[in-house]
């Protein structure tokens, strides 16, 4: 993207909560402008494995569960402000997968996103069944804040620009590590070991790199959902659905791309809301037939995601171009 | 001697493919290894650089032990390989296939970046450089595969079947560059099926069948040893293959 | 006796488990491909169950039959329409296709059937038989029963026929298959209709005795992924071994631990069985 792009993309988002302040619907559209940022910061973290380096994990719901889990844990059982525990969950997430990323990356493929599944359900059974973590009810955070410490606010607008702040660095991270050789070699491992190895590749280590790089921003954004909510339960903070959700939303966009995730944010997020409110309470069953749908169109005809889709006309359109100056 | 292989086997089940090889290159040597299809060559490339591990004997790398050695670990050590089937890594452009290489001795992006390009001059990629991979045909991806190995600086080249698929005046730019390549003092061996080609290259040439190296000496010595006619004619090739003159 | 009753209960359903991982490893075994939906599938089974049951009436044969039918159709439509073109694309979309199409039956279940638990009419199969001290329920009985000898039979198609060797020379070498004279297409397509029926009756026997609703297939997924793995990939009497297998460690922890830990105690050893021994506990080294 080009320089004037970027400023373009910030002003926008910065602008966003502001802008539709005057509308009839300014909380909805302010609360769900948060909750688009806080699934591209999810689909971002998760970007960095599964986009870049190719390894498609399905358990991220664990390192997504632990950032929710202990800033709630340490308010619940010592009264500590929520946000404390956020470096705590992060710490968790690292140690989690350091201890997963062992013998789950000589797995390859199919055989990785299988491992994380069995992984990620393990935890959330345990979680479901461990008192001390609230068990099947799950842990609630400050009703009313004590203080601006405990983050809780009526309005959705503080969290929305939180949530940039938190998009915008992850984004920077990832856009340096495109550019750099930690990039280049997760690019390279994605699209093929044998040959990354063979240009001395250490390919290992690099996956733990990606691995660790991306739980722990993956646990920041569950951090910042149970700061917002409040709350979490083995469904919301650890289900399959939560790793599907993060999957889904890069993929759509363009996985292994710097915006993609974004994009995939800004057409699901809003999707998603809308079935919800006209379909009623039983419209998040029709939600995930439409992202079944969606994942299984990406697979069949784009798996390179729309801006994938978009490069190529593009292209195409360039390439057109080029041909009728050719033949004037 | 840059690489030596003593008694060198890999065995698949009861499938001896590489059944104790002695193989020895000088450095500045080009060796030619040659021999019908299944003889085991490309297993033996495969153990030299890692991807398989030997069932048994030892590798030297410039007097190092690298028998257990992981690929990556003798790629950093100087020892540079192509596939047999190209593996560019098809998404990325052709600098950013090279690129990958060259990070190898220049962490640096800058430097990274510089290297690759000299390297894409040099294979004649220059054109295509912003393309992606995915856009190249087989000539195309064999010389990416050279660049992207050159361009981690290595001190011994294995090149497998680098030039097969190849059109006879691609086949003569292919030639130019390893020569180009050998040139610059890098070492090298080659798995190659046109004959011309190893008489043209290659000083040394060693004759593999059914996982043993059964001939070696200069290109004409071997053409014309009876053991060697004999490995192709039992295999119905009749003397080896004449096809395409470059 | 309690101990024995769980051990033949346990068994009984580990051998339904193995009928609906053979399934599963048949496609790993020809595609090297992990087929995300195999847990919907089963579920899939058990609805087209209450549906014949409704509509056609009839014993377990006739739903049996229906299951099977069903599903091989759709196994057959879904390869067609789905994975022959993903087969050829990276590894993102091979994942991403299942996976979708595992959300997109569940959910679509949950709208069609409402997400609450039903079971089939007892007047379908039941009645308990004494033997020994051991209550054996008939329905289990049978189910168990049924899958063993359905699994049997999968693994004799597979070795015994020409339809099987044809399959096999598939899995082997498609490029060679072809030169022969094997369509590798319809070949692979057969595949996934019989490993889709496989789990479409293995969903049928178990409707019989145990309450379902469209979230079960996730459960049933992660069994079969347990199964193969221990089984070794692509071996069928390697998953009828680790099916039984699973479904004796699935009772026995219930039984001791209680029953919230029997999945618990499954994936563990999943887990541990990845550190361990990723090729397989009966795979080879």
């Amino acid at each position: 993207m080009t320089r004037r792009g970027w400023v373009v993309l910030a002003a926008a988002l910065l602008a966003y909560p502001w802008a539709v302040a005057g509308s009839d619907g300014a909380a909805f559209l302010q609360d769900m402008g948060a909750l688009v940022l806080l699934a591209a910061i999810g689909a971002s973290a998760w970007n960095i494995l599964g986009g870049y380096a190719g390894q498609i994990s399905v358990g991220h719901a664990m390192f997504f569960g632990a950032g929710a889990y202990v800033p709630l844990l340490v308010y619940q059982h010592w009264q500590a402000p929520p946000l404390l525990g956020v470096p705590l969950g992060v710490a968790a997430s690292l140690g989690i997968a350091l201890i997963v990323g062992h013998p789950t990356f000589r797995l390859a493929g199919h055989y990785f996103s299988m491992a994380t599944i069995a992984v990620a359900e393990l935890v959330r059974i345990m979680v479901g069944n461990w008192d001390f973590l609230g068990a099947a009810i799950g842990l609630q955070g400050p009703a009313t804040g004590r203080g601006w410490y405990d983050l809780t606010f009526r309005s959705a607008v503080p969290y929305y620009y939180i949530f940039l702040a938190v998009l915008a660095l992850l984004l920077a991270v990832t856009a340096q590590m495109q550019r750099s050789r930690l990039g280049y070699y997760l690019h390279a491992i994605g699209a093929g070991e044998r040959a990354a190895r063979s240009l001395g590749v250490p390919v290992r280590r690099y996956k733990l790199y990606a691995l660790l790089l991306s739980a722990g921003f993956t646990s920041l954004a569950g951090s910042l959902y149970a700061l917002k909510t409040g709350f979490v339960d083995p469904d919301s903070g650890l289900g399959i659905l939560v790793s599907v959700q993060m999957i889904i939303t890069a993929a759509l966009g363009g996985a292994g791309t710097l915006l993609g995730p974004l994009l995939g944010a800004a057409i699901l997020v809003p999707l998603q809301t809308a079935t919800n409110t006209w379909f009623g309470g039983g419209g998040s069953g029709l939600t995930y037939v439409i992202y079944g749908g969606v994942i299984v169109l990406i697979a069949r005809f784009e798996p390179g995601g729309l801006l994938e889709l978009w490069h190529r006309r593009a292209a195409a359109r360039l390439a057109r171009r080029g041909r009728v100056r050719h033949a004037a | 001697m840059l690489l030596s292989a003593e008694k060198v086997a890999k065995h698949f089940g009861s499938f001896r493919a590489v059944a104790g090889a002695d193989v020895a290159v000088a450095a500045g040597e080009i060796v030619g290894l040659i021999g019908p299809n299944g003889a085991g060559k490309s297993t033996f490339f495969n153990c030299i650089a890692g991807d398989v591990a030997p069932t048994s004997g030892r590798i030297l790398f410039d007097g190092v032990d690298v028998t257990g050695a992981p690929a990556e670990t003798r790629a950093r050590l100087g020892i540079g390989r192509t596939f047999q089937v190209p593996t560019t890594f098809e998404d990325m452009t052709i600098l950013d296939n090279v690129m990958v290489g060259a990070f190898l001795r220049h962490p640096r992006r800058g430097e990274a970046r510089d290297r690759a390009l000299e390297v894409i001059e040099m294979t004649g990629l220059k054109e295509q450089a912003g393309q992606r991979a995915r856009s190249l045909g087989t000539p195309g991806r064999k010389r990416l595969e050279i660049a992207r190995v050159l361009a981690a600086r290595p001190r011994l080249m294995l090149l497998d079947e680098a030039l097969a698929g190849l059109t006879p005046s691609e086949v003569r730019r292919a030639i130019e560059l390893v020569r180009a390549i050998h040139a610059q003092g890098i070492t090298l061996v080659i798995v190659e099926h046109i004959m011309e080609v190893i008489l043209t290259l290659a000083e040394r040439v060693l004759v593999f069948n059914q996982g043993h190296v059964i001939a070696s000496g200069t290109p004409r010595q071997v053409v014309d040893d009876p053991a060697v006619i004999e490995a192709y004619l039992g295999r119905g090739h009749g003397r080896p293959r004449r096809a395409r003159t470059p | 006796m309690i101990l024995l009753q769980v051990i033949v209960d346990g068994l009984l359903l580990g051998a339904v488990y193995a009928l609906f991982s053979s399934g599963l490893t048949l496609i790993w075994g020809m595609m090297n491909f992990i087929n995300f939906a195999h847990g919907e599938f089963v579920m899939l089974g058990m609805y087209v169950a209450l549906l014949a049951v409704t509509w056609i009436g009839g014993g377990p044969v006739v739903f049996g039959l229906a299951a099977a039918l069903g599903l091989f159709l759709l196994g057959v439509v879904i390869y067609f329409a789905l994975i022959r073109a993903v087969m050829r694309g990276p590894m993102l979309a091979q994942i991403l296709s299942t996976f979708g199409l595992a959300l997109l039956l569940r959910y679509a279940a949950f709208w069609v059937f409402s997400p609450n638990f039903v079971t089939l009419p007892r007047s379908v199969l039941s009645g308990t038989l004494r033997l020994d001290g051991i209550l054996l329920s008939v329905p289990r009985l049978a189910a168990g029963l049924a899958a063993a000898a359905l699994t049997l039979g999968m693994h004799l198609l597979l070795t015994r026929t020409a339809l099987g060797s044809r399959l096999l020379a598939v899995a082997e070498d498609r490029d060679a298959a072809t030169l022969m004279g094997i369509r590798p297409d319809r070949m692979q397509a057969f595949a996934w209709g019989l490993a889709a029926a496989s789990a479409g009756i293995a969903g049928a026997l178990m409707a019989i005795s145990f309450p379902f609703s469209p979230a079960v297939g996730e459960t049933f997924a992660l069994t079969a992924f347990v199964v193969v793995t221990l089984g070794g990939f692509g071996s069928v009497p390697g998953a009828m071994l680790a099916g039984l297998l699973v479904g004796l460690i699935q009772g026995l922890s219930a039984y001791w631990l209680g029953p919230v830990y029997k999945d618990v105690v499954v994936y563990g050893l999943f887990v541990a069985l990845l550190w361990l021994r990723p090729q397989g506990l009966l795979g080879a080294a």
